[in-house]
């Protein structure tokens, strides 16, 4: 399997997958035109990721996005979804939630995340 | 079908409802998070949008004073070089904005000209002390030379960019031009010469002849009204000759309110 790796946009994030470290980098803002085929890939990828990498390995996942649209953040609860059944398939993830201080909504859809997915691993983390 | 099989099938018939029922909620509920989150964010930039929106209108409220203060500056500066004092160009100013509306130009290039006026005289920055500051009459040399700064001025300010200094490139050249042919530098006649010329020279007379100078006393009414009938179609525009005396309170209303503090 390859690494998945995205050039940042005006409108969307960088991606940096690595396949052998196990993280998972996600950095920028994402208000895509089209937000649906934009993440398509980028699932299908996780999905197959989570079916050929072992148990025992630790996987990282840093989502940095300054600024998300409402279907940005509903493609978020959709990767969360699958996030949370790799970890039930016996997974060992974790997430760090990446933040400015003077960022109130990527405090709060952090804490929303970690509301909606008690079972995973999620870490708030304030960028300094 | 047994009783037993009916009860199975209305158990795993419950369960499946009972799944999607848990989804359709999860969903919704999702949905109506993502909505909520969307809603204050949106609210927030809208927040800031108009704060931003505000600051850019402060912003373009102080270029445009600063601008006003500019042209009245660099005004201004020709004036005091010369023998011109005080609120000359505040006047002038004053003035051919009433020209300019009572013409029926329109309301953005009024604005416009009361702005640019006060830079008719701009070229005499460029007119040497000894001419400029000069006691007493000019003889005929110094005349030549005081009548360069027409030229001058439209020289400084025709390759500027901006509309306002265009105008005032207009003004300045053209300021000193007679109806009649006969001003300078170009002796242009009638509507050859640009309204704002015709306009400015007009407002600008009027106001040298009713001010008091170092050299001489300021005119009467009566005596600069006689002028003005006598050179009607001659020194000046007689449509702008008849806006003067049909709207004359109005200008004596801008003379009386901005006069010079001796
Ligand atoms: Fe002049």
């Amino acid at each position: 399997m390859e690494n998945l790796k995205i050039e940042a946009t005006k409108y969307t994030p960088e991606i940096d997958f690595d396949v052998v470290n196990g993280a998972l980098n996600i950095t920028g803002k994402s208000y895509p035109e089209n937000t649906f085929e934009y993440y398509k890939p980028i699932v299908e990828w996780i999905k197959e990721y989570m079916t050929v990498i072992d148990n025992d390995r630790k996987i990282t996942v840093n989502l940095d996005l300054e600024y998300l649209n409402s279907s940005s953040l509903k493609a978020y609860f959709d990767l969360f979804d699958i996030l949370e059944a790799s970890h039930n398939n016996g997974k060992n993830i974790l997430i760090n939630w990446i933040f400015d201080e003077e960022n109130d909504i990527a405090e709060e859809t952090g804490e929303d995340f970690i509301e909606d997915f008690t079972s995973l691993n999620i870490k708030l983390v304030v960028k300094d | 079908m047994s009783d037993d099989k009916l009860l199975d099938d209305l158990s795993t018939l419950k369960e499946s409802f009972i799944s999607t029922i848990d989804k359709l909620t999860k969903d919704l509920k999702r949905s109506q998070k993502i909505m909520d989150r969307s809603d204050r964010q949106q609210r927030k930039e809208y927040d800031e949008l108009q704060v931003q929106f505000e600051e850019v209108e402060k912003l373009q409220k102080e270029i445009e004073e600063t601008q006003r203060e500019v042209v009245f500056t660099m005004g201004s500066i020709a004036e005091s070089r010369s023998k011109e004092t005080g609120n000359h160009v505040r006047r002038v100013a004053e003035y051919t904005y009433l020209f300019a509306k009572y013409i029926g130009l329109p309301a953005k290039e009024c604005e416009m000209l009361k702005q640019a006026s006060p830079m008719h005289d701009i070229g005499k920055v460029a007119i040497p002390d000894a001419v400029l500051n000069k006691p007493g009459r000019f003889n005929e040399e110094e005349r030549k030379i005081m009548d360069t700064h027409a030229q001058l001025g439209y020289d400084m300010l025709q390759s500027s960019t901006r509309p306002l200094l265009k105008m005032a490139a207009t003004v300045a050249y053209e300021h000193h031009e007679k109806w009649n042919g006969k001003g300078y530098p170009n002796q242009l006649a009638g509507e050859e010469i640009h309204i704002y010329g015709r306009i400015t020279a007009l407002a600008d007379v009027f106001d040298a002849l009713g001010s008091a100078r170092v050299y001489k006393p300021a005119w009467d009414d009566e005596r600069i009204f006689k002028m003005f009938k006598e050179e009607r179609g001659e020194h000046f525009d007689p449509q702008l000759i008849d806006i003067f005396f049909d709207n004359l309170d109005e200008f004596l209303v801008i003379r009386d309110t901005m006069k010079d503090i001796a």
